[in-house]
């Protein structure tokens, strides 16, 4: 009996979560539910609502949403946004594991390299695009240098011409995460037991069957955080498309976040701004998820 | 040396204290609050006059207020952009900044129909402001009869050149449609870009000069202020009109015009890759003060002699929001901002291209502000500029169409149609 008693209030004694621990999860959370949810939940209400951020929100149902259905800029906003995805998305993990792949070996001055690729996720982006906006204008050094190797002819208005506008918002954008998807390559290759490389060359294996049979299904942990990142911030990508080109000329590089602050801000339609705000939000939770459980699917 | 011991009942009590600031800075939606900063302390200017020479003379204004005693004040300068994209949040703020610059007209009046701003009425019957125009008291007032706002400066737009370029390029003012397209003529053979914009960068808002001025010399003044206040239509046949005139000046406007912004352009000018720019003379704070002397205008070309001619006249000067817990303060404040003194300490220490509005006030008496006195004073009608007549909200949706036009002018009617559209959503408000 007493042994039976001891071995209860053991038991007992092990699910009780004392006060202190309790208070550090409770609190955060109460912080965060005032900090996070409860704009959020207060967001998704705007986008319920007609409002110009003065006067008294006017709630209007899904309006906004149906707006959104004929709305053209809303449309090519979008269509940007799943280039931009591609694009900017596609080209950072390729080249990021590309670069990734080239410097992982401890060689003499790699941490020069290193760095140097790394150097541009330090600064700003809107400085990044400062100083790419200097590169684009029609005197500046793009064009100065297209002069110089005689291809005059290519010269442009880089930013002011729609064709163009999108693709030379990418680049800058491109150049600054290269670095950051090759430090989370980085590391996952340093990961990756050298023990299986060995084995592989003693089985013969070539450099393309060492990457394609070792290194990639090696890398699938890091994938996961990589796509996340690039999702994420594709879809919040807005500061370098803000200060290089607003969106602009006449929407050619809007992108979803961009429209959503300038109707927002720019023209006090808050309402509407919020309806595109919790589209980015369904969009972004709805990738990752669904991409996280396929993952997590395959790892079982 | 104080050592702060954590304890967990701090703790607790830090939290407690951050989830609450959380809770109220979280009411986002809940409406004009009637709460008032607390009295006591400076007063608070917040001013969008971010170029370096605006910026320094508003340090003097503040401080030749500080000094003479009485109430004290402190100046917040905020970029332009983002001040404008930020004033509704100003203003709809339980702790506003006290008094802010920004425009009279019917920007003002919106913000004046929600009971935002602070009627000042009492301060216009003072001697300081007595003695103002009729025009100005009714561009201050409010539509239920309040004067909500103090004027200290207003510019003049108009098309401006080098003295020494034009003498260069043998070529001189045009005054109508046909001359001026005359001089663009003999400026582009000359291999000059004749008409310099600066609708890049941050700036699109600058093409909206050349629709003002367009519509205001073919359809009147009046009729463009109707038409921003939504009582015509941006597809209307009157406002082809003016698409129609601005596409035969359209071959001659600088192929870089919407890649640079105004202040780029600015430095085009001055170096004579362009020949002429249609701007207010806040230009000249980002230009050179020893060029200014060189520096010389005409007004925009008149179109059609039967249409009386307005010119663009943009008047700043300070608005109060109506929660300011220091009304007293914020009122001896702006009665300073209108007087003599503080007009001419600005107009001393900015780039003086501005005229001030109190009649005794002294501009610097250059002859390009005397000529541009002149034009404002010679004016049939005075209209205030594109966001002004209409509202900061419609401001975007010009900018695109303005910008489209500059490069598929062929799109016109799809152009015209989506502004219409645009428009109507912020009228619809």
């Amino acid at each position: 009996m007493a042994v039976l008693t001891a071995a209860r209030r053991r038991r007992r004694g092990a699910t009780r979560v004392p006060p202190v621990v309790l208070a550090f999860v409770l609190v955060p959370l109460l912080a965060e539910a005032f900090w996070v949810f409860w704009p959020a939940v207060q967001g998704f209400y705007l986008s319920l609502t007609d409002w110009d951020g003065v006067s008294a929100p006017k709630f209007v149902g899904v309006g906004n949403y149906h707006e959104m259905f004929g709305d053209s800029v809303f449309r090519t906003a979008l269509l940007d946004t799943v280039l931009w995805l591609l694009l900017f998305g596609g080209l950072s993990a390729l080249l990021g594991l590309g670069a990734a792949l080239l410097l992982q070996q401890e060689r003499r001055g790699v941490g020069f390299y290193r760095a140097a690729l790394f150097l541009p996720v330090v600064f700003s982006l809107t400085a990044t695009a400062l100083v790419w906006q200097a590169m684009y204008q029609p005197d500046g050094l793009i064009n100065n240098t297209l002069d110089f190797f005689g291809l005059g002819s290519l010269r442009h208005a880089w930013l002011a011409d729609q064709d163009t506008a999108l693709y030379a918002v990418i680049v800058p954008a491109l150049w600054r995460q290269i670095g950051y998807v090759m430090v989370l390559y980085l590391a996952g290759l340093k990961g990756i037991d050298p023990v299986l490389y060995e084995a592989a060359k003693v089985d013969g294996a070539t450099r393309w069957q060492q990457f394609r049979h070792i290194t990639i299904p090696q890398l699938r942990g890091v994938n996961a955080v990589v796509l996340s990142v690039i999702v994420i911030d594709s879809l919040r990508s807005f500061d370098v498309v803000w200060a290089l080109t607003r969106g602009g000329p006449y929407h050619s590089s809007e992108l979803l976040s961009t429209y959503m602050y300038s109707t927002a801000f720019q023209s006090l339609r808050l309402g509407y701004g919020s309806a595109l705000a919790v589209v980015i939000f369904v969009l972004a939770f709805g990738v990752i998820v669904s991409y996280l459980v396929r993952a997590f699917r395959e790892a079982d | 040396m104080i050592n702060s011991v954590p304890s967990r009942r701090r703790f607790l009590a830090g939290t407690g204290a951050v989830g609450a600031a959380a809770l109220m800075s979280g009411c986002v939606t809940s409406g004009p609050s009637t709460k008032t900063s607390s009295g006591g302390g400076p007063v608070t200017l917040q001013s969008n006059l971010s170029s370096p020479q605006a910026k320094k003379a508003m340090q003097d204004l503040v401080a030749g207020f500080n000094k003479r005693g009485g109430a004290k004040a402190t100046l917040n300068t905020v970029a332009s952009e983002t001040f404008r994209t930020q004033l509704p949040t100003y203003l709809t703020s339980s702790q506003p900044p006290d008094l802010l610059t920004w425009y009279p007209g019917s920007v003002a009046d919106s913000y004046a129909k929600k009971g935002l701003l602070l009627d000042v009425s009492d301060i216009w019957t003072k001697p300081e402001l007595s003695g103002y125009s009729e025009a100005l008291k009714k561009l201050c007032t409010s539509s239920d009869g309040k004067k909500v706002f103090v004027p200290a400066t207003y510019y003049w737009w108009g098309c401006f050149y080098r003295k020494s370029n034009f003498a260069k390029w043998g070529v001189q003012e045009p005054t109508t449609w046909d001359e001026f397209l005359d001089l663009c003529d003999k400026l582009k053979k000359k291999g000059v870009a004749p008409i310099g914009i600066g609708a890049g960068g941050n700036t699109a808002w600058v093409a909206s000069s050349w629709f003002d001025y367009l519509n205001i010399r073919i359809n009147g003044a009046q009729y463009h202020r109707d038409l921003l206040a939504g009582k015509h239509r941006f597809d209307d046949p009157e406002v082809h009109k003016v698409f129609d005139r601005w596409a035969e000046a359209l071959p001659y406007f600088d192929p870089n015009g919407t890649a640079l912004a105004f202040q780029d352009a600015t430095t085009s000018l001055l170096q004579g890759r362009t020949g002429m720019m249609l701007i207010g003379t806040f230009f000249a704070d980002s230009a050179p003060k020893d060029m200014l002397d060189d520096i010389d205008f005409f007004r925009f070309p008149v179109i059609d002699p039967k249409v009386p001619l307005a010119e663009e006249g943009p008047t700043d000067g300070y608005f109060a929001s109506a929660h300011t817990g220091r009304k007293d303060e914020v009122k001896e404040l702006m009665t300073y901002m209108a007087t003599v003194e503080a007009q001419e300490i600005y107009l001393k220490g900015s780039s003086g291209t501005a005229l001030p509005t109190n009649p005794e006030a002294k501009d610097t008496g250059t002859p390009l502000v005397k000529k541009g006195r002149a034009l404002i004073e010679g004016a049939a009608d005075v209209t205030q500029f594109f966001n002004r007549d209409s509202s900061d909200a419609l401001q975007p949706s010009a900018d695109t169409a303005l910008t489209r036009f500059l490069a598929k002018p062929k799109e016109i009617n799809s152009i015209l149609t989506t502004w219409q559209r645009d428009a109507q959503k912020i009228w619809g408000q």
